[in-house]
């Protein structure tokens, strides 16, 4: 391990030690049990690589499967996170989850099924298909946060500072480990029939790759610590919902008239 | 373009959405909720002004000005009718914002809603800025005449009676709920 990559593991596992401590001592657990988990696997994924890349070295098979295995598992833990986020703040409002899950389940498999295909169409090499797959899974987990935090905006519904900071932080680090994945991705596909010159190539991008996506990492986890640095606030009130008759009046109502409103509008632009 | 730098542009405009639904809106509360179901708030408001607005807009009035003001007086008074139209129309999305608020408002406190009103009223929702932003432009180059827009405010006052009818039932209906 050379002295910057020594220096990079060290951070990653100091922050992600920090982020552990203080998601157990604020209780997190209890609140957001997923986000909860996958910061401990992380923790876990950054302390079990270490004594296989000792063992095994950089360059051996067991280390190449090890990575990729926490690497799927990250990625799951962070699905699971992003789905209870999801969940978290709009389950109260009963109404507005009862479609914004089915909606978020579409946008979900639609893009997935996209990653697929995507990842179908490269040349048959386990790695780019992995990363084209990681890189529209990273771009989907953004979008389906972005699609909540556009139907919190859209009916009003308030977001905790904690919410607002760990979507952030996810964001980010999606957004730049997509951009990473396909830089990589460009170059081993471009380089798929001559690979043995162009091995130095592509060993420099996947180190700048690391030390991009490290150096995201770790912003990402300080965003975390940043929010979690006070004491968690007691959970919002939960709302109390009007009875069913009333959206099933008013809502129809509302409709006709901003119907009404467009259709004297058209009329204006008639000749 | 190659691919990278579709995904780095995707990257950038994904940022800067997130950036946007991050900030809290202008009437927003201190934990970001926007949930009001109180009269003042919800209800159009611009509709009150209309007799003013009709006044401004009045056939009559613009027929007197054309007779006996010069022409640079009668064409400063018109731009200054179509000024005030302008404004009013924006009152009018401020009035159909707030009726698409409270619609929401009342959706997000409901155990359960409709997929075809939700989405009907989003179609609704940006069909109305379009348009808006259509009759505004043609407004500014003298392609509408004013007096539709006393038959839109006409209306508008009609839509708004009915409402606050329909709200001080609401509020009767949930005031005991949003009180427990």
């Amino acid at each position: 391990m050379s002295h910057r990559d020594l220096i990079l593991w060290c951070s990653t596992l100091g922050f992600e030690l920090v982020l552990c401590v203080l998601v157990y001592a604020r209780g997190l657990q209890r609140r957001l049990p997923f986000f909860s988990c996958y910061v401990t696997l992380l923790l876990l994924g950054t302390l079990g690589m270490e004594p296989i890349y000792v063992h095994f070295g950089f360059r051996s098979p067991t280390f190449y499967y090890a990575d990729w295995i926490t690497m799927g598992l990250n990625t799951m833990g962070r699905s699971l996170a992003i789905a209870e986020l999801c969940n978290y703040g709009l389950r109260a409002y009963r109404g507005v989850w009862s479609i914004t899950w089915r909606f978020l389940t579409i946008l979900v498999f639609v893009f997935l099924g996209h990653a697929a295909i995507d990842a179908w169409g490269q040349p048959s090499w386990f790695a780019t298909y992995v990363l084209t797959l990681a890189r529209d899974v990273e771009f989907t987990s953004v979008l389906v946060l972005i699609a909540l935090l556009f139907i919190r905006r859209y009916y009003g519904i308030g977001l905790e500072s904690l919410e607002k900071w760990i979507a952030v932080g996810i964001c980010l680090f999606c957004v730049v480990d997509a951009v990473n994945k396909t830089m990589l991705r460009d170059l081993l596909s471009s380089s798929f029939f001559h690979l043995s010159r162009m091995q130095p190539e592509i060993e420099q991008l996947n180190e700048l790759c690391n030390i991009i996506n490290r150096s995201a990492f770790m912003v990402s986890m300080g965003i975390w610590c940043f929010a979690l640095r006070k004491p968690l606030p007691a959970p919002a009130a939960t709302p109390q919902l009007l009875p069913a008759g009333v959206y099933e009046e008013l809502s129809p109502a509302v409709n006709l008239r901003l119907r009404a409103f467009n259709d004297r509008l058209l009329e204006m632009l008639k000749p | 373009m190659s691919e990278l730098t579709i995904v780095i542009a995707l990257a950038i405009s994904f940022s800067l959405v997130l950036l946007r639904l991050l900030i809290p809106r202008r009437h927003a509360h201190k934990d970001g909720s926007e949930i009001d179901l109180s009269i003042e708030n919800t209800l159009p408001r611009h509709y009150r002004y209309l007799p003013q607005v009709r006044q401004a807009l009045s056939a009559i009035d613009a027929k007197y000005l054309n007779e006996k003001a010069s022409p640079a007086v009668a064409r400063k008074a018109i731009q200054e009718r179509r000024a005030i139209t302008r404004h009013f129309l924006a009152g009018l999305l401020e009035d159909f914002s707030s009726l698409e608020r409270l619609a929401r408002t009342v959706a997000a406190l409901s155990p359960a809603i409709s997929r075809e009103q939700e989405t009907a009223r989003l179609i609704l929702g940006v069909k109305f800025r379009v348009l808006y932003v259509w009759v505004w432009l043609r407004l500014s180059t003298g392609h509408v005449p004013l007096g539709q827009i006393g038959q839109l405010t006409n209306q508008v006052g009609i839509f708004a009676a009915r409402m606050e009818e329909a709200m001080v039932a609401v509020s009767a209906l949930s005031a005991p709920e949003l009180n427990t």
